[in-house]
């Protein structure tokens, strides 16, 4: 459904991304892995509309993302959940998700997708009214991806959503992003530093250094191979091997 | 007694009026970081379109009002349009300068314009009610004054529910705290921005008709009317419009007491030695509860 080919990203005269090609296939968990500043989030960024790419293009279901603003391609079905959850703090947890269902075709069907993301999410329930500033790491992260599956999307971006969370949490999240891809089919991208947890939950993954991709395959043939190690280590130190 | 209910309900009058003024500059700033120094021109602006009506066409000034908004509204997408929206592509920190830089030149195009159109004199409208007085227990409230609180009370509170309630209100708020996560939202920000401008520049609209049928008005007039509203705004907190009100209160109350203490002449040193204290010791603002971040 996604299809990035050869895009080159520029932040001003910088080149961030080199010739970068990776598809996301209907219904799957994809996952782009790397070290810090690899350009992991610069990929995500031009998916959503918040760069241009320079050259190459980005099609989702035949349409050219490349010239579309941020706000058309959400409109498409394509919904990225920000590194450090992006929140709006003063508004309360209700209104964060009802600004996730701002799109028409999102707020007719607001009270089912409000129930369904307290039914994923309890917590938020119980905090429907407190503003979204003065929730625990864990929660702000919830509220994120569940602001984010307000806007009905069939292609979810995830950026680092593990970052900063403890083990459990960091568990608790990704069974629910396993359970949403599965049961309600939508189609997953994970930008992820934690490679261990990337990998267990993709069907496949590409690595990412230095603005170019330079593996990609099936996530458990990844898991084994010296490039992950690599980016692995580019992270830190490794005391065990799963 | 009396004096003191008299004074208390002057403070209040002034300060609805106060809090009205500023409120489109607060709302500017909150959510495009768009300082605003023509904004007591654009007062001016409006309290020139309810004179001429009055003028030529004897229309009351607060029955005027809508037109004025019209008018005034359609100004707002013009500004932002012609002159606001290039300042975009500068980075947030830089907007405020900016702006101010472009709206100060602004200011003087548009004072003289207005000098050269309509001269330098000094406008004000007189209605049949004009200088009347409420009696109630000896309290004296003037009718304008009176017509000029309740509108500043209805549009401050219609502009919250505008922002609490509606599906656009959140868009724009949600945009004031964080544009980049607004527009992956679905949130066409560049038109939050053009709409809020034109809110804000309708109620500069508004505080000039309340003007000038309450005070009066000159081309030059609106650099006072802007310090009011950089001083109310810096009291209810940058990014607070609901304490706007509370601030104009504030502001207005303090005055009439000071007023009635040192004189007259001191009246605008009193706001201006609050807005100093405010930025010394309280720069959040007196009506701003902290919120921790993300």
């Amino acid at each position: 459904m996604l299809e990035i080919s050869n895009i080159d990203v520029y932040y001003g005269d910088f080149q961030a991304l080199w010739d970068v090609s990776l598809a996301v296939g209907d219904g799957e968990i994809v996952t782009l892995i790397g070290s810090n500043g690899a350009g992991k989030s610069t990929i995500l960024k031009t998916i959503s509309g918040l760069l241009k790419p320079k050259t190459g293009s980005i099609t989702y279901d035949g349409i050219r993302l490349n010239r579309l603003p941020a706000h058309k391609i959400v409109e498409l079905g394509i919904c990225m959940v920000p590194e450090g959850r992006r929140l709006f703090p003063q508004m309360s947890v209700l209104e964060n998700l009802e600004v996730g269902a701002f799109l028409s075709q999102a707020r007719q069907v607001k009270g089912d997708t409000l129930n369904w993301v307290y039914e994923i999410f309890p917590v938020l329930r119980e905090r429907a009214k407190q503003p979204a500033g003065t929730l625990s790491g864990g929660e702000q992260q919830m509220l994120a991806i569940a602001r984010g599956l307000m806007s009905q999307p069939k292609l979810l971006l995830l950026d680092e959503m593990s970052l900063g969370l403890g083990p459990l949490l960091v568990q608790d999240i990704s069974r629910v992003i396993s359970e949403i891809n599965k049961l309600k089919g939508i189609t997953i991208f994970l930008v992820e530093q934690n490679v261990r947890l990337a990998l267990a939950l993709a069907d496949r993954g590409y690595i990412l250094e230095n603005g170019r991709i330079v593996d990609q395959g099936d996530a458990k043939v990844l898991w084994s191979s010296d490039s992950v190690k690599n980016a692995y280590l580019g992270v830190g130190p490794v005391t065990e091997k799963g | 007694m009396e004096t003191a209910i008299q004074i208390i309900t002057y403070g209040v009058i002034v300060g609805a009026v106060y809090g009205l003024v500023a409120v489109g500059l607060a709302l500017l700033l909150g959510v495009m970081k768009y300082l605003n120094i023509a904004h007591g021109t654009f007062i001016m602006l409006g309290g020139y379109i309810a004179f001429w009506l009055f003028t030529l066409w004897h229309i009351d000034p607060f029955v005027s009002i809508p037109l004025v908004m019209l008018g005034m509204f359609i100004v707002g997408l013009i500004l932002y349009r012609v002159l606001l929206s290039p300042l975009l592509k500068s980075p947030v920190g830089l907007r405020i300068g900016n702006s101010m830089l472009i709206t100060f030149g602004l200011l003087w195009v548009l004072d003289n314009a207005a000098t050269w159109l309509w001269t330098s004199n000094v406008r004000s409208i007189t209605t049949s009610y004009t200088g009347e007085v409420l009696n109630i227990f000896g309290v004296k409230l003037p009718y304008t004054g009176l017509a000029g609180f309740g509108l500043a009370l209805l549009v401050i509170f219609a502009l919250h529910l505008l922002l609490t309630k509606t599906y656009f209100g959140k868009s724009v708020r949600a945009t004031t705290q964080d544009p980049e996560a607004a527009n992956l939202m679905g949130i066409n920000i560049g038109r939050t921005y053009l709409i809020s401008c034109g809110i804000a520049i309708m109620l500069a609209g508004v505080a000039g008709a309340v003007i000038v049928s309450s005070y009066s008005i000159t081309p030059a007039g609106g650099l006072n009317w802007l310090l009011i509203a950089m001083i109310v705004v810096v009291l209810a907190g940058e990014e607070n419009i609901n304490g706007v009100f509370a601030a104009g209160l504030v502001l207005g109350l303090v005055e009439a007491v000071s007023v009635f203490v040192t004189g007259a002449s001191y009246r605008e040193v009193i706001g201006l030695v609050m807005f100093v204290l405010v930025l010394m010791f309280r720069p959040q603002g007196l009506f701003t509860r902290r919120v921790r971040g993300t």
